[in-house]
């Protein structure tokens, strides 16, 4: 575009210099001077627009201060923008204001308002189109379908997501009738009567549809034409993607939905700040609603999927930016006055969104009191904190008790005590003279406590951790139980126990080498093996272990230790084997997964008990252990899964996702993008960025190739659009699990409005390159065919999106434009 | 004076490098893997490691040097090096540790021109305990800090030239910064941090040029090709130039064949693929070994023991398996033929792309075979198992050969042709997870049926074919090119890198523990003495406390600047100096640490260190910055004495700290620290500090 720019920019020097003689004339001058000497060198033509890269704000145009005034009622603002444009076509010369949206289309006012209902309308129609078809479970509705569900049942669940979309969906559907009666087992098993489809659908569905008119508006208030605000709509309107996603009970548009209020908010705001009386709009009522309504948005967005931080945070730097600028670097303000603006932006985005965040989570916790399948996730505290959740923490516990199985023993019967033992040995005499065999102390302790855990080991194996084949352990066979944390084997001998001299001591063997040989082994034996049966389970099978050498029978003496030994209960071995206090059984119960010692050591240390009683946890007690394990203790990795991908592969659209299949034919639902519009997107992308890298070198050697207006519509559309896209896009490259297209969607709303704001910017260097009109013409008939492909496309593609069918092998493998794309054939 | 502090320092320096060098006289912590790597240098043994070349080149040539003949079994640590020669290893890696100091000196020196300010640099880094223990030691980490501060020192010089540019010295300066960043990627790969760190300063240069008026633009062209050429184009060919050597030096076969491809083993002399010869197509009735062409993949194996109960149909066991061994070797026949007798006269037929074909387990006569049952590890797999008598086994056994951007009907050749197999049925391929097995499969790795067909793993190669009815042909045609090996080791050191995942629940070393000096690492824990890696407290914490003061002071003065509130010329100019030093150094700094928030990798204490070399150089800076303008807060009277009290105070702050802990490097008397007699009593200042 050399040559031409430089012709029109003679044109264009000629009259802006004029216009900004008063602002900074010296400077001009010698920029002038400058720039001729050397550009007779190196570039053909001297004549560029020599203008400071700083003073945009020094000539502030009629337009965007227009815009801003008329927020609310956004009706009158564009009628004046367009009388300007129409002026400004027939006039023909092209003056600095007017050329940058100067579209040859004569369009009158109504059209205006038309536009986004247009829009609204037929994004309404393709969203709502045969929402519940299929009326079966598509892709990760199984998960928030359950979720909605769950809280019709007010049953505690636990995913690492936040709670807000679930929220909304489960309001929909209560609002449908629905009971949370339905199981949601897999992909693709039908929904019966009691799911209101249409209702928790059109969740999604209506934010979706919403998020067109929001486009089209953001679009307006970064300056841009109606035109062009109305290709955004028309880009999101017609991308699959966004259609599928909108389509199900999925996050994502509810994601985007807030996200784009958010960033629509701001951006109004931003209007009331760069506003040339901003003093004056400072603190009225609709700088505070666009702000906190901004700040609430963006929240919101967070609150449904962690990923809306991002948004939030383009939100903090659009804010940031302009406290910046605007406020810090307004001298005429007073210290007070900027603590006072840095206070209110304080206040709107970090305690506004403190409230909403902790509120949401409010009414999660405070609706879901009932114990569910997901407690095992949380404490054991917490899982006895709600309705019923005692009895569930033991049903998560393996039941069959293995060689290696980790246990604390209870004993059955009168006051709880667990057997127990520790680091200290019987004393060598007794009070009372008699001897012991000064090993380790075996005590019945009330208390939960981690010298609690045994291990139950086969005398004949040495290894520990539990692999498949399980190794159970039944009536009559022999174990070891060898102390989790001191390492010793349950010993018993025949020496006087302590305090009861009648019994026989037990205790964890430890070789003092005086000819006292372990007799370590016990038998076990279930007493209502009736009930339960042969192999020993957790909680319900009563055992008693039999010590092999001597036969007597672990049992709890109902005496007390002295001092030495803490005082605790004592165990003895008891020749009444037939007697309540020799029964114990399991209660806490785990298989061992370390090998070694110190990291089994460890995983007993850190594991917690099985509370006694219910417990009553306050709010935030809750809240902060459900952020904990929401935020570092996620474990969703979905590993090896077929449809998984990665970010570079995104932006070439490598593969899709499938949601579904009809079991009948080949009708299916898989989440692809339009291809058209991904790949215009990417191309948009590479160019806005050699633009810009070129417009940033140009400016550095004071050369201005396009008016200031259309330079600071660029720069703004970057600020917001492309920083927005890179915030979204550039942390999955860091991120380390499994990732889905989906994940793209956020910076994919971004990245379409780039392209509509892209295409826009190119007709508008057409403009300056070409005098004549025919090229302006030839620009909108290219942009017009484009558009009809993309429509096009997204017709071809629209059975893959609604599920369409019945369809048959050759016409799936039809629309497999590419060969990574993983449709679903199992019929013919 | 200049003089005097920079000796003093050089002095300083070489007595707490190289005192007790000798002790311990026994392996240290991972002196057992790079003490080793550096033999295999000297007796020319191929391995694999995954880091770059460089680092341990230099340790086999310090040893070569010092006349170490690479006899000494470097087998674990503890182990007594006896009379063998290891402190010339030793020595040169303190060389090369030593030279942190005077660089450091000299780069803050380049930076600010202000004595003090490269002195206190200088100090900070010479009393780390962490810096001084862990570049005491055969192991990577002093050549990569070397590298990366001569690095940051050659640029800092470089951009100093930049009024004489294009003069020899500006070359000069220029090259040496490639050379040095050469050096520090081909240690280890975290030295690419310190590349991006030369990159943008090369783009502000840039910047900073384009932005000249009075200067064409081609004279900007002209710097950007010349950086281009010493940065980029002069690094990569100096980078290759290394690991040319590496492939040139490591001729003979070694523990480190295995993890290449059997096109990359047959170039290594002794390994059996040296020199081999096999048909170069397969033809059915051919005896193969199947080779998985995941880096470090196995062969595919299977034995006399079946799938325990429990685990899918009580089948056969097949594992792939990285031994050679009579049960990798399977024959190949088509889906509805027995297998050809080897004397038979029937025609050959070659296996082609496409064929349906199965494969009979050798020693046992059993066929692969996968059902619709959940794999033992990976549930949402298939089983693969061996299945049938005597060769005969059902239609679960029929897997079509899909040969990797082969064309139709294309021969299948040995080694050249990756490929895989296709399950008829189930329409899974065969694949391995690595996972290991538990005991009953002898811990050899799962082999699974993968629905997923695109599987990375699922792809084979035939790398032994026995047929004696073709002629064979030598491996010697398979030969790779260099630019090919260098390709090849390089995607092999990458995932190898990603597989260094920690295990589920392991205790790894995160981050955030690093700048608060959390928990350090034993060298040496075994009885006699001890040595433990960890940083000086002091000059750690008041690290953090200076970065802090820095953020603080460029945040207050960007403020100020906006507000349009004008300082004193002369605070100005002491500000401008200590903030423009310590952007950098910061940016360095952040370069070298928040990478590793995202990597999944194990991570490990000493990670830290090339961040620390900046985070110590700013707190050179920052504290110059404070003791010159302390006291100019100040009655006039004493500010000079205040100035001299607050130097010597924090100086000799450092060296106490410094004497406090030195037990820590030069070793500890064993026994626990609460002991009262123990030398390091009273010092354990965290609970998490193990000595």
């Amino acid at each position: 575009m050399k040559e031409p720019t430089h012709r029109r920019c003679v044109f264009f020097n000629s009259s802006l210099g004029e216009k900004m003689v008063d602002t900074e004339v010296k400077n001009r001058k010698v920029n002038r001077s400058k720039g001729k000497n050397e550009k007779n060198k190196e570039i053909p033509n001297p004549a560029v627009d020599p203008r400071d890269e700083g003073d945009g704000e020094s000539t502030p145009e009629a337009l965007p201060e227009e815009l801003a005034e008329e927020t609310v009622a956004k009706k009158a603002s564009p009628s004046k923008s367009e009388k300007k444009k129409r002026s400004g076509g027939k006039a023909g010369a092209a003056t600095a204001g007017t050329a940058l949206s100067d579209l040859p289309t004569l369009a009158v006012t109504c059209h205006f308002n038309l536009l986004p209902m247009l829009l609204f309308g037929v994004a309404l129609a393709t969203r709502f189109y045969a929402l519940d078809q299929p009326n079966s479970i598509v892709f990760d509705e199984l998960h928030y379908g359950r979720y909605a569900g769950l809280y019709q049942k007010q049953t505690f669940f636990f995913d690492s997501h936040p709670p807000l979309g679930k929220q909304l969906l489960a309001l929909a559907g209560y609002l449908g009738g629905f009971q949370g009666d339905f199981k949601f087992d897999k992909i693709g098993s039908s929904y019966n009567a009691s799911v209101p489809v249409f209702a928790m659908r059109s969740v999604p569905a209506l934010t979706g549809s919403l998020l067109i008119p929001l486009v089209y508006m953001i679009m307006l208030q970064l300056n841009y034409s109606q035109w062009t605000a109305a290709l955004a709509g028309f880009l999101f309107l017609f991308d699959n993607a966004l259609l599928t996603q909108s389509h199900y009970m999925l996050m994502e548009p509810i994601l985007l939905f807030f996200a784009m209020s958010g960033v629509l908010c701001v951006l109004k705001f931003r209007a009331l700040e760069r506003s040339g009386n901003a003093q004056a709009h400072s603190y009225s009522l609709r700088w505070w609603g666009w702000l906190l309504s901004g700040a609430i948005f963006l929240t919101c967005a967070l609150c449904v999927k962690y990923v809306g931080v991002y948004s939030y945070l383009l939100g903090l730097a659009l804010v940031g930016h302009d406290f910046w600028e605007k406020v810090l670097g307004n001298l005429s303000l007073s210290k007070k006055q900027v603590f006072g603006h840095a206070c209110a932006r304080f206040f709107a985005f970090f305690m506004v969104p403190l409230m909403v965040y902790v509120g949401v989570f409010y009414i999660h916790l405070s609706t879901l009191v009932n114990a569910g399948p997901h407690d095992s996730a949380m404490s054991s505290a917490f899982q006895a904190s709600l309705e019923g959740g005692l009895s569930s923490i033991v049903r998560g516990q393996p039941l069959e008790v293995v060689h290696g199985s980790q246990v604390t023993l209870r004993h059955a019967h009168g006051s709880p005590c667990w057997l127990h033992s520790h680091a200290a040995n019987y004393p060598v005499k007794y009070a009372d003279k008699r001897g012991s065999s000064h090993q380790q102390q075996v005590t019945c302790y009330v208390a939960k406590d981690i010298n609690n855990w045994w291990i139950i080991k086969r005398p004949n194996r040495t290894d520990l951790a539990v692999a498949a084949p399980l190794d159970r352990i039944s009536h009559g066979e022999e174990v070891q139980l060898v102390h989790g944390i001191t390492g010793r084997n349950l010993n018993s001998h025949n020496v006087a126990a302590p305090a009861s001299p009648t019994k026989q001591e037990v205790s964890c063997y430890v070789d003092h080498n005086v000819s006292m040989p372990a007799q370590d082994v016990w038998r076990v034996e279930i007493t209502n093996r009736e009930e339960i049966g042969d192999v020993w389970h957790a909680l319900e099978s009563m055992v008693r272990l039999i010590h092999v050498n001597t036969s007597v029978a672990l049992a709890f003496s109902g005496r007390l230790l002295p001092e030495w030994g803490h005082n605790q209960h004592e165990i003895v071995g008891d020749v009444m084997v037939n007697q309540p206090n020799t029964i114990f059984n399991v209660e806490e119960h785990r298989y061992t997964r370390n090998e070694d010692e110190k990291d089994r050591q460890l995983e007993l240390m850190t594991t917690d008990f099985i509370p006694l009683e219910p417990v009553v946890m306050g709010f935030w007690e809750k809240f902060f252990e459900l952020q904990i394990r929401m935020l570092f203790i996620s474990n969703e990795n979905v590993q090896n899964h077929m449809y998984t991908s990665s970010p570079w592969e995104w932006l070439v659209l490598t593969r899709g996702i499938a949601y579904w299949v009809s079991p009948e034919s080949n009708a299916q639902i898989h989440l692809l993008g339009n291809i058209f519009v991904w790949y215009s997107a990417t191309v948009a992308l590479g160019v806005y960025c050699s633009l810009l890298i070129f417009y940033l070198l140009r400016q550095r050697r004071q050369c201005y190739d396009i008016h200031e207006e259309a330079w600071n519509q660029f720069r703004t559309t970057g600020e917001v659009l492309l920083v927005g896209y890179v915030f979204h896009f550039l942390p999955y490259f860091f991120v380390d699990h499994t990732l889905f297209l989906h994940h793209y969607l956020p910076a994919l709303a971004f990245k379409l409005l780039l392209n509509a704001a892209l295409v826009e910017h190119l007709y508008y260097l057409t403009r300056l390159v070409f005098a004549k009109q025919f090229f302006n013409w030839m620009c909108i008939l290219i942009v017009l065919t484009w558009m009809s492909g993309i429509l096009m496309v997204f017709n071809k593609f629209l059975p893959l999106s609604y599920g369409l069918g019945p369809m048959n092998a050759s016409q799936i493998l039809d629309l497999k434009l590419r060969e990574t794309w993983d449709f679903i054939v199992h019929k013919p | 004076m200049w003089w005097t502090l920079f000796g003093l320092i050089l002095i300083a320096t070489a007595a707490t490098r190289f005192y007790k060098l000798d002790q311990p006289d026994h392996i240290c912590w991972d002196e057992t893997h790079f003490g080793k790597f550096g033999g295999y240098y000297i007796n020319r043994t191929f391995f694999f490691d995954v880091h770059p070349p460089l680092g341990k080149m230099l340790i086999g040539l310090f040893g070569y040097l010092d006349g170490y003949n690479a006899t000494f079994a470097f087998e674990k640590p503890g182990d007594k090096y006896e009379d063998y020669p290891y402190m010339g290893m030793r020595a040169g890696c303190a060389i090369m540790g030593a030279l942190l100091v005077p660089l450091s000196f000299l780069t803050v020196w380049e930076m600010t021109f202000s004595l003090s300010a490269a002195t206190f640099a200088g100090i900070s880094i010479l009393l780390d305990h962490g810096m001084l223990t862990l570049n005491r030691y055969i192991l990577l980490d002093p050549p990569l800090l070397f590298f990366i501060s001569a690095s940051v020192y050659a640029t800092v010089k470089f951009h100093n030239q930049r009024d004489r540019a294009f003069s020899f010295p500006w070359w000069f300066w220029l090259s040496a910064t490639g050379a040095m960043l050469v050096g520090s990627v081909a240690v280890k790969f975290v030295g690419v941090f310190v590349v991006f760190l030369v990159g943008f300063r090369a783009i502000a240069d840039l910047w900073e040029i384009l932005g000249d008026l009075s200067r064409p633009v081609s004279y900007t062209v002209k710097h950007f090709m010349a950086r281009a050429l010493c940065l980029i184009a002069f690094p990569v060919v100096l980078y290759m130039g290394i690991f040319y050597i590496h492939l040139q030096v490591l001729y003979l076969s070694g523990p480190g064949d295995g993890y290449f491809s059997s096109a990359f083993q047959t170039h290594l002399e002794g390994n059996f693929l040296h020199n081999a010869s096999t048909p170069r197509e397969v033809a059915y009735g051919s005896l193969l070994t199947l080779k998985n062409s995941v880096t470090g993949g196995g062969y595919l194996h299977s034995h006399m023991h079946l799938y325990p109960a429990g685990v899918g149909a009580k089948q056969q066991q097949v594992t792939t398996y990285s031994h050679k061994d009579g049960n990798n070797r399977w024959f190949i026949k088509k889906f509805n033929k027995p297998t050809p007798l080897w004397n038979s006269s029937d025609p050959i037929e070659l296996v082609r792309n496409g064929d349906l074909i199965r494969l009979e387990h050798r020693p046992t006569r059993r066929n692969l075979h996968s059902h619709k049952e959940p794999a033992p590890v990976s549930r949402k797999h298939y089983q693969v198992t061996g299945y049938g008598e005597n060769g005969t086994g059902d239609a679960n056994d029929v897997w079509r050969l899909v040969i990797e951007s082969g064309a139709e009907n294309e021969p299948l050749e040995t080694m050249r042709h990756k490929f895989k197999l296709v399950h008829y049925l189930q329409n899974c391929v065969l694949s391995t997870t690595k996972k290991t097995l538990p005991k009953w499969g002898y811990e050899q790795q799962e082999v699974t049926c993968n629905p997923n067909l695109r599987d990375g793993a699922a792809v084979w190669n035939v790398e032994d074919n026995r047929f004696p009815r073709l002629p064979n042909v030598s491996f010697s045609a398979y030969k790779l090119n260099f630019l090919q090996r260098f390709l090849e080791a390089h995607a092999v050191m990458f995932s190898g890198n990603a597989g260094l995942k920690p295990k589920d629940g392991e205790l790894t070393s995160r981050p955030w523990m690093w700048p608060i000096n959390l928990r350090g690492q034993f060298f040496s824990a075994g009885e006699g003495v001890k040595i433990y890696l960890l940083g000086n407290p002091i000059i750690w914490w008041s690290n953090l406390v200076f970065m802090g003061f820095y953020l603080t002071l460029f945040a207050v003065k960007s403020i100020r600047d906006r507000r349009g509130i004008i300082s004193s010329p002369q605070q100005l100019a002491l500000q401008e100096r200590a903030l423009s030093a310590c952007g950098w150094l910061y940016i360095g700094w952040l370069l070298h640490y928040v990478p590793f928030w995202g990597m999944g990798r194990i991570l490990y204490f000493h990670h830290y260190f090339p961040a620390l070399l900046f985070s110590s150089m700013m707190s050179g800076v920052v504290i110059d910055y404070l003791v010159e303008s302390i006291p100019e807060l100040l009655p006039s009277g004493i500010r000079n004495s205040a100035y001299h009290m607050l130097v010597g105070v924090i100086v000799s702050a450092l060296f106490y700290s410094f004497y406090l802990f030195a037990p820590l490097t030069y070793g500890m008397s064993s026994g626990p620290s609460t002991e009262p007699n123990s030398t390091m009593h009273g010092m354990r200042w965290l609970e998490t500090w193990e000595f």
